[in-house]
């Protein structure tokens, strides 16, 4: 791995866990290197669904799945790094599947505290194995300037990233163990004077993923680099790795070191400070042993923090160019919304003026594009819908909602109450049938289940399945026009599945049929898949969100509507069950 | 902390456990758990607290009888500790004793033994081999040299890989055909990993400090257990003069070095650091106990730097928020004993952080100094600690 090869602006990112202020800070150090897009392009996170950023002064949203492999393959595909920032006994499993399922990983950084010794020393050799840069644990990342930012580094205000001048690189790399200090260092660098060519916070653990002499390589290989600034701390060996390279020869490039840690040989029992390997348990972990054996090396040891910029003051050699760029002020919306909204003063909805999509769209293809919330073209799903909305719109005045609606508009309540007392009633055993029929004939026909296997691992009432009156020989009439609609021009995926189910079941019991409510949903999810195009996992998604008892609720509502209009026109007083209605069984 | 040593009693109980062999131990945390102790005639009661030592310090006691018991816990109390092992007192058959460790690295785990064991080893570091634990590993001749069947070898290794184990000793041991006996044995573990193991839990667990920490510790430390935060407090000279108020793991130690460097380490009264943004009511329950220990300090000019690097995430209005409600508590008293304070910063809201402890010091009579990252660590430090020198 070299660095230059990570030198792109179009390095897309998965961010594994989501940590609000550092991914903001990504898509502003994106925004402020002018990258078309940002670089985050998923997070795997859960809870919700997408989660929105600024994009410079205004919005954008990044998609959140809860696991990775939920992600679209061309998603996948795509990304190059991984940012992880889950709890660190995630760090493993996450990490390892990320480098599994990732095809073009090549650098990923890993956030938490925390994480167990051997967890680390796995992921290093299986990154080694893939060839990929891995960075972390403790890491507040990597900062390559001009191109990119992995992580807190370098600062997670706008207002930080654009005045540290490291909107463009210099010949400086800074390598620390400290996240702090990373950016200390790089802010030392550019106060100097000079650029930071990277920033690589290799993390306080005992075993990096990336070593501090890793870090010193990458630098060594780096066309762009000149010099190499770092920060190391008591505990650990790592320092004596450098001298080692530096004695053969594998390291020629300038390093300016602070060792920080000398305090602890004050104490008897030194303290553990704050960085998990920052204790030194031996002379040779000690903060002076590591500087002494740096000196020897020819390294340039600070004494001091403050030697630090002096000496990188003396390496500055003319005044550098600071490319610059600010972000303005902004505001966070309340609520996005993809369906309508204001656009200079007129209503649009569906990206189109409210009177030309009136005059251009059939009530059907109107409702089906708002509740779809994207245009829709195909006449066949528009035709459907009509058909649908039609054939819902009132089932007499028998059924649970509409006789509720009756109750309410004989007991005086208005409109609205005695709809919504209707409308209130659809649920599990009434109306909601098509929703919970869609994820079936979903969940069997994409399980690879044999509609028998289905049947028999279901156990009790299928929904879409069965009927009152109607039989196998005497099929329902309603039924057989909706599959007029089958014939889809990709296949049917669905309706063959509950055709498969139907005959299982009605060779159990004649009535056992597919009813209206399993029709509907087998012949909408296969003119959604065949005829627009949609995956299944934006199937799923609908059935997820209620999609399929949408038309049912609108249907219904006129016919609810209907039922409260005639109560109130023939008005007959409150509706009150008598005696003989009612049973007493006390004891 | 990751690496953190398990007390002797768990260190031992494990190892028995996992070589087959009976151990008889109890861990007892006052005089009355040790007086329900029976069944033998002479004890050892010795402190359990990861102390170096013991002996030379008193703090094994030796022929301990049973109505003893009681007494003995009694006077390693009084001594400021608070966990103790007993044990029976066994004479061993005279045997060779022998030294075997375990450590593990990237290259995989390290086995080390000697036949020459005892606390006296590392002068016969000659005589001990080295092994790394491989598929190539010829298990029969460490089997030869350790004493110990190849299948306790591969056990012990097993439990060093499950319970997360990152170094092993049993020093002494005797092995000699059946007759086997863990003599003295400690282990050190990787906490991160607490959540993964079931050997071992955080009770099992032994600072290697003093027994004796001062409540403002604890407090941190009860602090630190319940955030995502983190924070850690050692108080290094309780009658110092330069007290710390520190944010990052990296920075705080620079700034601690600095105080060194400058000669004033017999001066600094505490280490410690606060980060990973922790919100203001933490923030303000951390400073307390700094600000407490600082009233507390009999040196008389005191100086408190409250410092850090350039934060990447840590909300510098937020945590200052928190500072300043302490010093709303505790300012008034401090300004008495004539304390200043400075503060070198920065992080994201800086601006807002610096100027509101600005004012704030300035309310209460304690401004010494506050920079920004303008200003170097080591510049602002040299500031502070001017009139001490």
């Amino acid at each position: 791995m070299i660095i230059d090869d990570l030198r792109t602006k179009d390095m897309k990112v998965i961010c594994l866990g989501s940590h609000p202020g550092i991914i903001q800070s990504i898509l502003d150090y994106d925004f402020l290197v002018k990258k078309q897009q940002p670089s985050i392009i998923a997070i795997v996170a859960g809870g919700r669904k997408q989660e929105r950023y600024f994009w410079g002064e205004s919005e954008v949203v990044i998609p959140v799945v809860s696991k990775l492999e939920n992600l679209p393959e061309e998603l996948r595909t795509r990304c190059a790094a991984v940012l992880n920032v889950q709890s660190a006994r995630r760090v493993l499993s996450s990490t390892k599947q990320a480098i599994e399922l990732l095809p073009n990983l090549r650098l990923a950084a890993v956030f938490a505290e925390q994480t167990p010794e051997i967890h680390s020393i796995e992921l290093a050799k299986l990154a080694k194995e893939r060839g990929l840069l891995a960075i972390g644990p403790s890491s507040v990342g990597l900062l390559l300037p001009g191109f990119a930012k992995l992580g807190a580094i370098g600062g997670t205000q706008h207002l930080q990233l654009s005045e540290a001048g490291i909107l463009n690189d210099g010949d400086t790399a800074v390598v620390s163990t400290s996240g702090g200090i990373v950016n200390e260092l790089i802010h030392t660098v550019t106060g100097a004077g000079l650029g930071v060519s990277f920033g690589l916070a290799v993390g306080g653990d005992r075993f990096p993923m990336t070593t501090p002499a890793e870090a010193m390589l990458l630098a060594e290989s780096d066309a762009t680099t000149k010099r190499i600034v770092f920060f190391g701390e008591l505990g650990g060996t790592d320092e004596y790795e450098i001298a080692k390279l530096i004695k053969e020869k594998k390291l020629t490039k300038e390093i300016i070191a602070y060792i920080a840690g000398t305090v602890a040989e004050l104490f008897e029992t030194p303290p553990q400070f704050g960085h998990a390997k920052a204790l030194a348990q031996t002379h040779d972990e000690s903060a002076s042993a590591k500087k002494q054996a740096l000196k020897d090396a020819g390294v340039v040891v600070c004494e001091t923090f403050a030697d630090v910029a002096g000496v990188l003051k003396e390496r500055v050699n003319g005044k550098r160019e600071v490319t610059k760029a600010t972000i303005g002020s902004r505001q966070k919306s309340l609520i996005i919304s993809h369906v309508s909204g204001d656009v200079s003063g007129d209503v649009h909805i569906l990206g189109k003026e409210l009177l030309r999509t009136v005059e251009e769209n059939s009530i059907a293809s109107m409702t089906l594009s708002m509740l779809l919330g994207k245009p829709v073209t195909s006449p066949k799903a528009i035709e459907f819908t009509d058909y649908v909305l039609r054939l819902l719109v009132d089932h007499g005045p028998y059924v649970s909602g509409a006789v509720n609606t009756i109750v309410s508009a004989r007991a005086g309540k208005d409109l609205v109450s005695s709809l919504a007392s209707g409308l209130l009633t659809i649920g599990p055993r009434f109306g909601g049938a098509i929703n919970a029929a869609s994820g079936n004939w979903l969940e069997g026909a994409t399980s690879g289940k044999s509609p028998r296997e289905f049947v028999e691992a279901y156990g009790g009432i299928i929904p879409g399945i069965g009927h009152k009156k109607y039989r196998i020989d005497l099929p329902d009439p309603r039924v057989k026009a909706l599959l007029e609609f089958a014939g889809n021009s990709n296949g049917d995926t669905y309706l063959t599945f509950a055709r498969g189910v139907e005959k299982v079941t009605t060779s159990k019991k004649g009535n056992l049929i597919l009813n209206v409510d399993g029709a509907i949903a087998a012949v909408l999810l296969d003119i959604l898949e065949s005829e627009m195009g949609y995956s299944r996992d934006e199937l799923k998604e609908l059935v997820e969100i209620e999609f399929f008892n949408a038309l049912f609720v609108l249907a219904r509502s006129v016919g609810f509507t209907a039922h409260y209009l005639d109560q109130r026109r023939h008005d007959e007083g409150l509706l009150r069950l008598s005696p003989n209605e009612i049973r007493y069984i006390g004891e | 902390m990751p690496r953190r040593k398990l007390s002797e009693y768990r260190s031992k109980k494990l190892v028995n456990d996992v070589l087959g062999l009976a151990y008889e131990g109890w861990s007892v945390t006052s005089p009355e758990e040790a007086a329900e102790i029976k069944g033998h005639d002479r004890y050892v009661v010795k402190v359990d607290q990861a102390v170096k030592g013991r002996f030379k310090k008193g703090l094994v006691l030796l022929d301990v009888e049973q109505a003893g018991l009681s007494l003995a816990v009694e006077k390693l109390e009084e001594r400021g500790y608070s966990s103790f092992l007993v044990e029976p007192q066994v004479v061993h058959e005279q045997s060779s004793e022998r030294y075997f460790a375990m450590t593990h690295d990237r290259a995989g785990i390290h086995v080390s033994c000697s036949e020459k064991g005892g606390i006296n080893i590392e002068q016969d570091a000659d005589s001990i081999k080295n092994y790394t634990v491989s598929d190539a590993t010829d298990w029969s001749e460490l089997a030869e040299r350790t004493g110990f069947t190849q299948e306790s070898l591969r056990a012990l290794v097993q439990l060093f890989k499950d319970d997360f184990f990152v170094f092993l000793e049993i020093n002494p041991y005797i092995a000699s055909g059946d007759n086997v006996a863990i003599l003295d044995c400690a282990i050190e573990v990787d906490d991160a990993a607490a959540y993964f193991v079931n050997g071992w839990n955080e009770t099992d667990i032994r600072n290697p400090r003093m027994a004796a920490k001062r409540e403002e510790e604890e407090e941190v430390k009860r602090l630190d257990a319940n955030s995502p935060a983190s924070f850690n407090l050692s108080v290094l000279n309780p009658d110092g003069s330069v007290f710390l108020l520190l944010s990052g793991g990296g920075a705080s130690v620079v700034i601690a070095d600095e105080v060194h460097n400058l000669g004033l380490g017999k001066e600094l009264a505490n280490y410690g650091e606060y980060s990973g943004n922790p919100n203001t009511e933490e923030t303000f329950l951390y400073t307390s106990q700094v600000m407490k220990l600082m009233l507390a300090s009999k040196a008389k000019n005191k100086v408190l730097f409250v410092g850090g690097a350039v934060a990447n995430f840590t909300d510098i209005a937020n945590t200052f928020a928190g500072i300043i409600q302490a010093l709303d508590v505790y300012g008034d008293e401090l300004a008495k004993q004539g304390v200043k304070i400075y503060v070198r910063r920065g992080g994201p809201r800086q601006e807002i952080g610096l100027a509101k402890i600005e004012a704030s010091l300035k309310e209460h009579g304690l401004f010494g100094g506050v920079y920004s990252p303008k200003t170097s660590i080591p510049e602002a430090l040299h500031t502070a600690l001017k009139g001490l020198k």
